[in-house]
């Protein structure tokens, strides 16, 4: 039985390190169901010795950190377009994410710590799917879309349908995230991200909420709201961006837009948090992004 | 199984065959017998274990070993200079900001990237930059005041 | 000098990971995942066939070849209610705690260690779970120890002074309550051994992460049936320690471990072993009332003290003990007339309560400071008038508190102000109205913490012993052996800085050893370090110097009385031309011409060595017995925080430690502690928590759960100092290290309530994290 006590050793792995990505979808759609893919490892190690993940019976192990095409970061016809092997601190530190949309950087930059975003990938962060996954938040508000490809072909997908709930995807067997395209904003939306944790650095978020706003004539055109580990998956907050949309930006109606928000969230209670201070911190920091980004888009 | 990987340790070329279940963490210390990269939490919680992975921090214990295959690893001891310390050693020493040593190998990975890298030296940044290497002797302070003191060595010309 | 820390800075470091023996083997221990359950049935017959694997221990094993953990403190002698269990390092019958051992697997590898460990299959009967102290209290709650009857593992009742006097003088009598959670250290490095056992010799040697090799060896040799000589143990590099290694109940198996497989076996355990398996601390609950004159005399209090000690707090470490200080510590730096409290510690199924830096004093010493707090706002007086106040005065020193402990010396006057001072209490004030202002909550918490150090307690294992020995080798090396053993606090530098300066002799020429079972001394906790192992060395070095003198006077064909040593070197005061060093002396002494050419009066007494060894006890126990402490310091912390009233986020904008331990022996060394404490204080204040379930399971069970400030959620510290020499060490210095860890707790839950002063708030408990700051904030509005 399980010893709860120590590590579980990793087991014994049948390893694969394919150098392309034709290579990988091969072999994916070789071994079906019966593997593993590992990225940078920062999820998928702790929880194998942890107990949290078991590998199949002679369990294959695909590591995809080898496949250089799948890293990149490109400016391409407005849309920056994101290799899904791209680690964590390569996004925080890229001068396009920066500049195009900045809100993923500062979410990249608040993943774990230096070490983890050194490993750790976004493709990884989107398919281990944790409701807390802090990519997913920035992106939800952008219109993202992402490429998953099989050996028979691709599929474009947007992201607010990738997550079906908490660590799982629309990823079928033999299916691999290769890239992540995030249509440029104009310059003048208004886009903010805010992350809670139980300290104020390296830490798990409690609740995190990324925004997007467009005004016109000091109402609000285009609101977009997308939510952290307060749902079995990142979320979008339907119901409050409608209530939003067409309204005046005043005190009142984001009071009310972001308590709409925080009535639609799903938290749970676990060590980190109790759902209610999740419910109450999706209010408030609902409220304080939508804040900053229609000060942003006011220039 | 094994597989083979092909890696440079500290600037000294490893053909090793390597089970790929172990992590870097391992094959540094039970198998090269680098001992400077200490168990801490095996969890990718503490940062004790941070090493240099083509010239960037990680925590070693997260790396599968084939993963390290034709990449450059630094730790400590590949920072001493004939068994001389690092200026960033010294200012460690000099500062206070060893008490038990246990984390220091992994700050001293990280704080030798943040030297090498960092454009803005503000306490902000630096305590920013250590956020992944816990410690629970010191409350950080010599810490801090250790990687300032190396700046000024860098900056004066005593660095390699 | 500090060849240490440049040892390992250079990563070159003599940690028990770092050993490696011939022929070594290497153990797990494998846990229980209920918190309470019987073993039904254990059987390793699989793991057995793994290749590689040497051996699985359980239970049946171990009630076979070993005795009874040893009781580290047993006041059922003296007719205290005092329960003592027959307990095992691993379970045989029944589990009592989540985590608790109920299999080793020793292997050739730890990997096959770990895989084997899979296969033991274990039937499990739960039973009820106790994780509720006050359900534990309860008669019909499920027992922990079956044959007790019920769950008070200790039972105590305090009464100091006069307490009646007291309430009948008072104006007001105020309710006041405090919780803190449970918490312990969990130093990066967990706990570790490697245990290597001859057969021939029958020596069990081992290696350890420890800070009193003594005491292990004693406790080793006793579980194992061996005899104290028998079980030598070398102090490897510790990668801290903070009293989480004050326990040798674990190592107890790994030495067995050794003798069944005739191999060296390592150990170290995993984090998340170190978490449910580990020593535990905090987890107290005060409940009572402090009676007070209108002026803001502190007349006296009334309390009960409940203490959840896990699954025991007397064998696997000595967490029950420090019920004993903590209700002594109440009085604190103040001059009450009367304290009464009733104390229980209860067993719960969670992890053994052992010593975490405070050890025990620190809670009563909280939950005063607390209470200080509490009278400032109900007598409208502000906090630092109440010390003041309060204080024992100067002059007053020696002053025997209510509780018989006999400080030694202090200025706490002296040392608030300067904290005052240091802190800014006045500008931040002023600041925090102009943030009242503008709708943001700034607020200025403070604490003064009394930190008795140096304990020699009766009917324990914390006696009170130390031995050093400080002599010179033939080729002119000063070595010192003491049991002030390093534990990564800077023991080896001030070792060497004492020894020099008593010595004459240059910092560069003193090596001190490695710490080991060989000097029969309690080892480094309790803040003891600077008192009782100093105060040996001190000694032996003294009459070491004097010994050589009168050997360089003789060399020197000089009156002893004229001769003087500086740097390593002998000279004449009065002929600058007659001098040897301290190797021409030792080799003059040792060979050429050696003790023939010694003086005849110390040939005939047979003092012909350059080697002393010599002890210490403190003459503030032996003058006062009461007094199981040997030196109060003092120390005053200011802190100033801002909260966010939406999130209930704090940020410390400023951190000020004024410390008073006496003479201080090396500043780097003490502040070093002092930033390291205070670190961790506020890391109580404001995150680190054990949290159980109701059915006993550990949330908290990494460093992700367990959550411990990074260098982003540790302030910039100002420190200042004050010397007040205590009368009663040999240099006039105090132990320090554990009253950085107590106020800065105090002061940042005190700040935050002085913030939040609009809204009312008396926070219950620690740690104040966000999620209960913004509760408490919420239910202040009626929310």
């Amino acid at each position: 039985m399980r010893n709860l006590l120590g590590l579980k050793a990793i087991p014994e792995i049948e390893y694969h390190r394919p150098a392309e990505l034709s290579e990988a979808l091969k072999l994916l759609a070789e071994l079906k169901q019966n593997y593993k893919i590992v990225a940078g490892g920062t999820d998928l190690v702790p929880a194998a010795r942890r107990g949290g993940v078991l590998f199949p019976e002679q369990g294959h192990t695909i590591d995809i950190s080898g496949i250089k095409e799948l890293a990149y970061i490109i400016e391409d016809s407005g849309m920056v377009r994101i290799g899904a092997m791209t680690r964590v601190s390569d996004i925080g530190e890229s001068a396009v994410v920066k500049k195009h949309v900045p809100i993923l950087a500062e979410a990249a930059d608040q993943l774990g710590s230096l070490q983890i975003r050194n490993l750790g990938t976004i493709g990884g962060n989107l398919c281990n799917a944790s409701p807390a996954a802090d990519t997913a938040p920035p992106l939800l508000v952008l219109d993202t879309r992402v490429n998953v490809k099989n050996i028979d072909g691709q599929r474009s997908v947007p992201l607010t349908e990738f997550f079906t709930g908490p660590g799982q995807t629309i990823l079928t067997p033999s299916e691999i995230l290769t890239e992540i395209q995030v249509p440029i904003p104009e310059a003048n939306a208004g886009l903010c991200f805010v992350k809670l944790g139980r300290r104020n650095a390296f830490t798990l978020s409690v609740v995190s909420v990324a925004t997007l706003v467009r005004l016109k004539d000091g109402t609000f055109d285009d609101v977009r709201i997308a939510l952290g580990a307060v749902a079995p998956t990142p979320i979008r907050a339907s119901k409050g961006e409608e209530y939003l949309t067409g309204k005046q930006t005043s005190e009142q109606t984001l009071d009310k837009g972001a308590k709409i928000v925080a009535g639609e969230v799903k938290p749970i209670s676990d060590v980190r948090a109790g759902e209610d201070y999740r419910r109450d911190m999706s209010y408030i920091l609902t409220k304080r992004a939508i804040n900053l980004s229609v000060q942003r888009a006011r220039g | 199984m094994k597989v083979p990987v092909e890696t440079r340790v500290n600037n000294k070329p490893y053909k090793l065959e390597v089970e790929p279940r172990f992590t870097l963490l391992e094959i540094l210390r039970d198998e090269l017998k680098i001992k400077s990269v200490h168990r801490g939490c095996e969890n990718g919680e503490c940062g004790a274990c941070t090493v240099l992975l083509n010239g960037k921090p990680v925590c070693s214990c997260l790396v599968l070993a084939p993963q390290v295959d034709g990449a450059k690893i630094t730790t400590v001891e590949g920072l001493l200079k004939d068994g001389e310390l690092h200026p960033l050693m010294m200012a460690f020493v000099e500062n206070h900001a060893i008490q038990c040593g246990y984390c220091t190998p992994g700050v001293i990975m990280t704080a030798y990237y943040l030297l090498n890298n960092l454009t803005e030296f503000t306490d902000e940044e630096i305590r920013k930059g250590i956020e992944g290497n816990l410690c629970r002797c010191t409350g950080y302070v010599h810490i801090v005041k250790a990687i300032k003191a190396a700046k000024e060595s860098k900056d004066s010309g005593n660095w390699w | 000098m500090k060849q240490r820390e440049k040892r390992l800075a250079a990563g070159n470091g003599f940690y028990v990971d770092d050993i490696q023996l011939p022929n070594m083997a290497h153990c797990i221990f494998v846990g229980s995942p209920y918190a309470h359950a019987k073993i039904k049935r254990i059987d390793a017959s699989q793991a057995l066939t793994v290749a590689g694997v040497l051996a699985v221990i359980t239970g049946k094993e171990v009630v076979e070849l070993m005795d009874p953990l040893p009781a580290t403190s047993n006041y059922a002698a003296i007719g205290w209610h005092w329960r003592t269990p027959k307990a095992y390092p691993i379970a045989a019958d029944k589990v009592r705690y989540q985590g608790e051992p109920v299999a080793v697997v020793v292997a050739e590898h730890l990997y096959i260690a770990r895989d084997a460990a899979e296969l033991i299959d274990i039937e499990y009967e739960p039973l009820p779970a106790l994780s509720d102290l006050n359900e534990a209290m309860q008669s019909g709650s499920p027992l922990v120890y079956e044959e007790w009857g019920d769950n008070i593992q200790v039972h105590l009742d305090f009464n100091f002074g006069d307490v009646a006097a007291a309430f009948k003088e008072a104006d007001r009598v105020i309710p006041v309550s405090w919780h803190e959670g449970r918490v312990s250290g969990f130093p990066i490095e967990s706990r570790g051994c490697i245990a290597s056992y001859d057969k021939t010799t029958e020596m069990l040697n081992m290696w350890s992460s420890t800070q009193a090799p003594f005491l292990g060896s004693q406790y080793i040799s006793s579980a194992l049936r061996l005899p104290r000589s028998k079980v030598r143990i070398v102090v490897a590099d510790v990668g801290g320690a903070f009293g989480n290694k004050l326990n040798w109940w674990k190592d107890t198996v790994v030495g067995l471990a050794s003798i069944i497989t005739g191999r060296p076996v390592k150990w170290l355990e995993t984090k998340r072993e170190f978490f449910l398996t580990g020593a535990h601390n905090r987890d107290v609950t005060w409940d009572g009332e402090v009676a007070v004159k209108n002026d803001g005399t502190i007349l006296g209090i009334k309390a009960t003290f409940l203490k959840d000690l896990g699954v025991e707090g007397t064998n696997r470490g000595s967490g029950a003990m420090g019920m004993v200080p903590a209700c002594c510590s109440i009085a604190n730096a103040y001059q009450l007339k009367g304290a009464k409290i009733e104390a229980y510690g209860v067993v719960t199924n969670k992890a053994p309560y052992c010593a975490y830096r405070g050890y025990g004093k620190d809670k009563g010493v909280k939950f005063m400071e607390r209470i200080v707090q509490a009278l400032s706002r109900e007598l409208d007086m502000a906090p630092e008038q109440i010390r003041l106040k309060n204080f024992i005065q100067p002059d007053q020193f020696p002053y025997k508190q209510i509780s018989g402990y006999v400080y030694d010396s202090g200025n706490y006057p002296a040392v608030l102000r300067k904290a005052l001072e240091l802190g800014e209490v006045e500008s931040w004030r002023k600041k925090q109205k102009e943030a009242w202002k503008e709708g943001k909550y700034i607020g200025v918490g403070m604490a003064f913490s009394v930190e008795p150090a140096g304990v020699a307690a009766p009917h324990c294992i914390y006696s009170g012993l130390t031995q050093a020995r400080v002599s010179v080798t033939s080729d002119g090396v000063v070595e010192v052996e003491s049991d002030q053993t390093e534990i990564g606090q800077g023991s080896d530098i001030t070792r060497a800085k004492v020894v020099a300066n008593v010595l004459g002799v240059k910092l560069d020429d003193i090596e001190v050893k490695r710490d080991t079972s060989d000097m029969p001394g309690s080892g480094v906790y309790s803040s003891r370090g600077a008192i009782y192992p100093t105060g040996a060395m001190i000694r032996a070095a003294r009459e070491l110097r004097a010994r050589m003198i009168r050997f360089a006077g003789h060399f020197l064909d000089e009156d002893p009385a004229h001769v003087d040593i500086a740097d390593s070197i002998f000279h004449s005061t009065r002929n600058p031309d007659k001098k040897m060093t301290l190797k021409e002396l030792a080799d003059s002494v040792y060979f050429r011409p050696g003790p023939r050419g010694l003086p005849h009066d110390m040939q005939a007494k047979h003092e012909v060595l350059l080697d002393v060894s010599a002890s210490w006890f403190s003459p503030n126990t032996t003058q006062n017995p009461t007094s199981t402490y040997t030196t109060y310091c003092s120390g005053a912390d200011i802190a100033v925080v801002e909260v966010d009233v939406e999130t209930g986020a704090v940020s410390i904008l400023k951190y000020a430690h004024v410390h008073d331990a006496g003479t201080l022996l090396d500043k780097d060394v003490v502040e070093g502690q002092i930033f390291g404490g205070i670190v961790q204080g506020i890391g109580e204040a404001l995150s680190e928590e054990l949290v159980y379930t109701r059915s006993g399971e550990l949330l908290s069970n990494s460093y992700t759960d367990y959550v411990m400030p990074t260098a982003v959620d540790s302030p910039d510290i100002v420190i200042g100092h004050v010397e007040t020499l205590s009368p009663f060490t040999e240099l006039g210095q105090k132990g320090m290290g554990e009253a950085p860890i107590i106020a800065s707790k105090a002061a940042v839950i005190n700040a935050i309530e002085d913030a939040l002063s609009p809204f009312k708030i008396r926070i219950p408990e620690s740690p104040a994290t966000k999620e209960r700051v913004r509760k408490w904030i919420l239910e202040s509005q009626g929310g």
